[in-house]
């Protein structure tokens, strides 16, 4: 598609030297498809379909197509950079065989079927057994497409049946903020990176997974500005390549080294005395209500004297020995937190989060923050990024996980329910107060014959694919297939490992076929308008959603109607006359994004995540919330929350305030959580540690970018990365096939030794993109117990060797 | 033996590079032929003013004044190749190495190469020579215009610093991780060098790059070595 010949070649040079003489940057790359003199291409602003990073995108269209993507130059967040899946997101699009019709599958085969079909197929299964009904979304769905499932099924169907593969990704982030602030995401903002002296990377290769922010930060260097990095991993990166420090850790020592820098913050006495004074409380787990359970997760109280005396064993030595991170290097970095005088900003993903201790292994690295007063000023910051556009905007601020109301409020809250159930003007006691079941559980029991207590018998996906990304796949996805009750319906844009299994698949629109918001890692909401129509019949998501609650209206179902009679979704024009969003033909009459945005406001200042008007992101490049009207009627945004410097809501003169703290006492939670081992660990049957994860080229499990020829062609398949020593003692080379096995599950892949990541001995590293290597058949269901998340980077396998 | 930042593409076109290179690498220069021909299209030796070269060529430096004298393209030929005016003669467009390719890198030039025409080439663009060990085109060769004491250097790879990612302020090491030549590519701080002395000009690079414009561009060989025994193969 972007076959580029000489004379393209050289232009694109020119016009590239061109913009970057105009902007005085030297980082301004162009795609030109092959684009005739003159031509009307329209320019048009829009999030990256891709990352959590946010970055913008200038999309240029023509003739109904989009034909050119530049970074875009007016977006704080990348400043006119992207990395190599930004530059190619507008070949996402245009893959081969992108799915065009609605298609049933009857007698074993899937065939094509009207729109009409399709929706009275979902209302009637909905109708069969509203309880048993599951939705399944995403980081992915727009804030208006979350908005509209979550109250189709908890003010409507009364259900809280619905959840997102956020729980896959950042949910221990989230459990970590809730236990520490009161509050979800990271009080600090991207304005860090650019502020810090020291960046510690916690399991993160953010050269890999969020290329845009590592070069803002190596960037740096360039300018003359001295800014350490400190990579903590269990393997070389390309983050380790360009790092000062390289610690590298056993897995899960993450938290022993945490606990070590508490451990010598209280004997050295040189924590932030008066910043914990005045701002912290302690905090430790509670007794077990019984055996099963864990301990509550908001915990008890504990004094100074109770915490120094839990951090104690946590000596240097004694943390190299759990962690494998030599004493000196703990030290070192215990004297970075004891400085006053640099700034210290904290990263992580989903080393921290897919972890069985992630909330733990969170909260303490915010104690740490807290502690030394690393806190809430420019620079300093423990920062948590997403690997989705918009599991902050929708899945964490729209709440659409099971326990979750808009706004960040819980189901199982009465006055929580209430205030929603006013704002969604249905009548009381619409929503369950019995939050639904988390992903994995979600799927089990979905996987699980109705009669042996599998109560879902109908799931809804859409914009995501299960099929390839939930662990171990035989036991949580495969089982369905031999169930005849189950039904799963598929919205999607590509087919899939999730399509597969499908019995509806529903053709999607996507990114910039649509009209959509995301939220990005640093609490930044922005817009972008739809620019071209999807192919054949897809149609939009929210779309999709309407349909199904119209038509459940219409068959009787009370629950779609609001207290005053009307449909939930109800929407008017401006002369008040109703539009019938529910037909495609009239979908786009009214900009249904902005009226369903419209109604969701309100529920961001129930915990301060005050959004402006949906106009005022039209104009800007997102806007960090929260985001507060001015006397002159402009509206601010806040980067750094709870410091009385810039969040409005902090009261004058407290210098920090935690203003949803879980002490009522306007105190942050620094807590004590010991270091523990995992749940399966290697032994003499599985001797290697199983780590996965990401790969620049492909996002997530590759549905999009392994339909973009120069990402496929730059990463076209999975491999496993072994230590050289390993694979010498066991006699395998380089590019040979080999097996690896689990417990679950084994496939083969080949062997890549001394690539981009180098694993430690006993180590193994495999990436997740690719849908003909699933490595999810081998990876352990075991999850951490607050969040539900899953530990996708800790498993023990064997590696053999074929024939 | 670095890249030189300061030879041109038309320098590169002209040879000049590999000239050197070839020269360092195998010190067995006796000719400098082109694929320098004259409208009758018969092969002479000869060589430019422009690029001085030690060895056999030196006597016939000053270049020529042959009539109707014009250049043909440089072309992209298999592994192990003989010089080029050799290799024309030699050549029986047998196919039997476009057959024996696993890859099906190897291909007929097509007419613009003009007397080339027919002969077997690569498109290192398109689908590149990934280096096998075992050279089954080189095997194939009944004619040994393809010979294994020839080096293996089809052309070389430079980047575009201007469109490459990993010099533009972003992430990418693709290139070094799939060449097939060890050290051929060097990534130093994040940012790859083609080192011009290794690279065979295979093309698996350029192949596979992933920058929106593609950062990488290949040069087909222009001066190779004649090869002992060649002239005794016809």
């Amino acid at each position: 598609m972007l076959t580029v010949d000489r004379r393209t070649f050289v232009k694109a040079s020119a016009m590239a030297a061109a913009a970057a003489a105009a902007s005085g940057s030297n980082r301004v790359l162009t795609v030109l498809n092959n684009q005739p003199e003159g031509s009307p291409l329209k320019w048009q602003k829009a999030p990256c379909r891709f990352c959590g990073t946010g970055c913008h995108v200038m999309v240029g269209t023509e003739n109904g197509r989009v034909v050119a993507i530049q970074g875009d130059q007016k977006a704080e967040v990348n400043k006119g950079l992207l990395c190599v899946k930004g530059y190619h997101v507008g070949l996402a699009l245009y893959g081969k065989d992108r799915l065009t019709t609605p298609m049933l599958r009857k007698n074993g085969k899937m065939v094509p079927i009207s729109w009409e079909e399709s929706i009275e197929t979902i209302a009637s299964k909905i109708m069969a057994n509203p309880k048993g009904f599951a939705l399944y979304g995403s980081g992915q769905w727009t804030i208006g497409e979350g908005f509209a499932g979550n109250k189709l099924m908890k003010a409507g169907l009364g259900s809280n049946q619905i959840d997102g593969n956020p729980r896959l990704c950042m949910s221990s982030a989230v459990t970590g903020f809730l236990s520490t602030f009161g509050v979800d995401e990271p009080p600090g903002v991207y304005d860090d990176i650019d502020k810090c002296d020291v960046a510690i990377m916690w399991g993160n290769n953010m050269a890999e997974m969020h290329p845009v922010l590592f070069s803002r930060l190596v960037d740096r260097r360039t300018r003359g500005e001295k800014v350490t990095i400190i990579d903590m991993t269990t393997r070389r990166t390309r983050t380790s390549d360009l790092a000062d420090h390289v610690l590298y850790f056993k897995p899960h020592g993450d938290l022993a080294i945490a606990n070590g820098i508490a451990h010598l913050m209280v004997k050295g006495d040189k924590y932030d005395k008066d910043f914990v004074a005045k701002h912290c409380n302690f905090r430790a787990l509670g007794p077990k209500p019984d055996e099963k359970s864990p301990p509550d997760m908001l915990g008890v109280p504990m004094t100074f004297e109770e915490f120094a005396a839990a951090v104690e064993p946590y000596t240097p030595e004694k943390v190299e020995e759990l962690s494998g991170v030599p004493a000196d290097k703990i030290r070192m970095l215990g004297e970075l937190f004891m400085r006053r005088d640099i700034r210290i900003n904290s990263f992580w993903c989903m080393g921290m989060n897919q972890h069985t201790r992630g909330t733990a292994i969170n909260c303490i690295v915010h104690g740490i923050h807290l502690m030394s007063g690393h806190f809430g000023k420019p620079g300093d910051a423990a920062t948590s990024l997403t690997g989705q556009p918009s599991a902050c905007g929708t899945v964490r601020e729209v709440g659409t996980l099971c326990h979750l109301l808009p706004g960040g409020r819980l189901v199982a809250n009465a006055e929580h329910r209430k205030e929603a159930e006013e704002l969604w003007n249905v009548p009381e006691g619409r929503i369950s107060a019995k939050p639904g079941y988390h992903t994995v559980e979600m799927f089990k029991r979905f996987n699980t014959p109705t009669d042996q207590g599998g109560d879902i018998t109908t799931m809804w996906v859409q914009v995501t694919n299960p099929g390839q990304t939930l662990p171990n796949l035989n036991r949580n996805f495969r089982a369905k297939q031999n169930l005849a009750d189950k039904f799963m319906i598929v919205s999607d844009v590509y087919p899939t490992a999730t399509t597969e299994l499908a019995d509806l698949i529903l053709p999607s629109a996507m990114w910039v076929e649509k009209n959509g918001m995301y939220g990005n890692s640093e609490r930044r909401t922005q817009q972008w308008f739809k620019m071209v129509s999807p192919p054949g019949e897809a149609r939009d998501d929210c779309w999709q959603l309407l349909a199904v609650s119209r038509r459940l209206m219409d068959l009787g179902v009370e629950g779609m109607k609001g207290k005053d009679g009307k449909w939930i979704f109800h929407t008017a024009d401006k002369s008040g006359k109703e539009v019938p969003i529910w037909d495609w033909a009239h979908y786009y009459d009214v900009n249904v994004d902005e009226r369903l945005f419209e109604e969701y406001r309100p529920f961001s200042t129930k915990k301060h995540k005050n959004l402006a008007p949906y106009q005022e992101y039209v104009h800007a490049r997102g806007l960090r919330w929260p985001v507060v009207e001015q006397p002159d009627g402009s509206w601010r945004e806040t980067r750094w929350r709870f410091s009385e410097f810039d969040d409005p809501f902090v009261a004058k003169g407290k210098g920090f305030q935690f203003y949803h703290s879980v002490s009522k006492d306007d105190k942050a939670l620094i807590w004590f959580r010991p270091h523990e081992h995992p749940p399966e660990m290697p032994d003499n049957e599985y001797p290697f540690w199983l780590c996965t994860g990401r790969v620049l080229e492909h996002w997530h499990s590759g549905s999009m970018t392994r339909r973009i020829p120069q990402l496929h062609r730059a990463m076209p398949k999975a491999y496993v990365e072994m230590n050289k020593a390993d694979a010498t003692k066991l006699g395998i080379r380089n590019n040979e096939v080999v097996t690896v096995k689990s417990r679950r599950g084994e496939i083969d892949l080949p062997v890549w030794i001394g690539g981009r990541g180098d694993p430690k001995p006993g180590e193994v590293f495999v990436p997740f993109f690719d849908e003909g290597k699933l490595i999810n058949l081998v990876t352990l269901d075991e999850y951490d117990p607050y969040s539900k998340q899953p530990d996708y980077k800790k498993c023990a396998v064997t590696i053999a060797r074929k024939g | 033996m670095p890249e030189d930042p300061n030879l041109s593409r038309r320098d590169l076109l002209r040879g000049r590079l590999f000239g050197r290179l070839v020269q360092s690498a195998s010190n067995k220069l006796d000719a400098v032929g082109t694929a320098i021909t004259n409208a009758s299209a018969s092969p002479v030796k000869s060589t430019r003013a422009n690029a001085p070269v030690a060895g056999g060529g030196n006597g016939e430096s000053g270049g020529r004044t042959g009539i109707g004298r014009r250049f043909t393209l440089p072309i992209h030929r298999p592994p192990g190749a003989v010089d080029e005016v050799s290799f024309l003669s030699g050549c029986t467009r047998c196919n039997d190495c476009i057959s024996a390719c696993p890859v099906s890198a190897i291909v007929h030039a097509p007419a613009r190469f003009r007397e080339a025409a027919g002969t077997p080439m690569i498109d290192p663009h398109t689908s590149p020579c990934i280096m096998c060990e075992d050279t089954p085109c080189i095997t194939a060769c009944k004619p040994s215009v393809l010979r294994v004491d020839q080096p293996r250097k089809m052309g070389v790879a430079w980047i575009q610093t201007m469109a490459c990612l990993a010099h533009t302020g972003s992430f990418c090491t693709v290139c070094s991780e799939r060449c097939p030549v060890p050290n051929a590519i060097e990534v130093d701080a994040g940012k790859p060098t083609i080192r011009a002395d290794v690279c065979t000009g295979c093309g698996v690079c350029a192949s596979v790059c992933p920058a929106p414009t593609n950062a990488i561009v290949v040069m087909p060989m222009a001066d190779r070595p004649a090869g002992d025994g060649a002239q005794n193969a016809k």
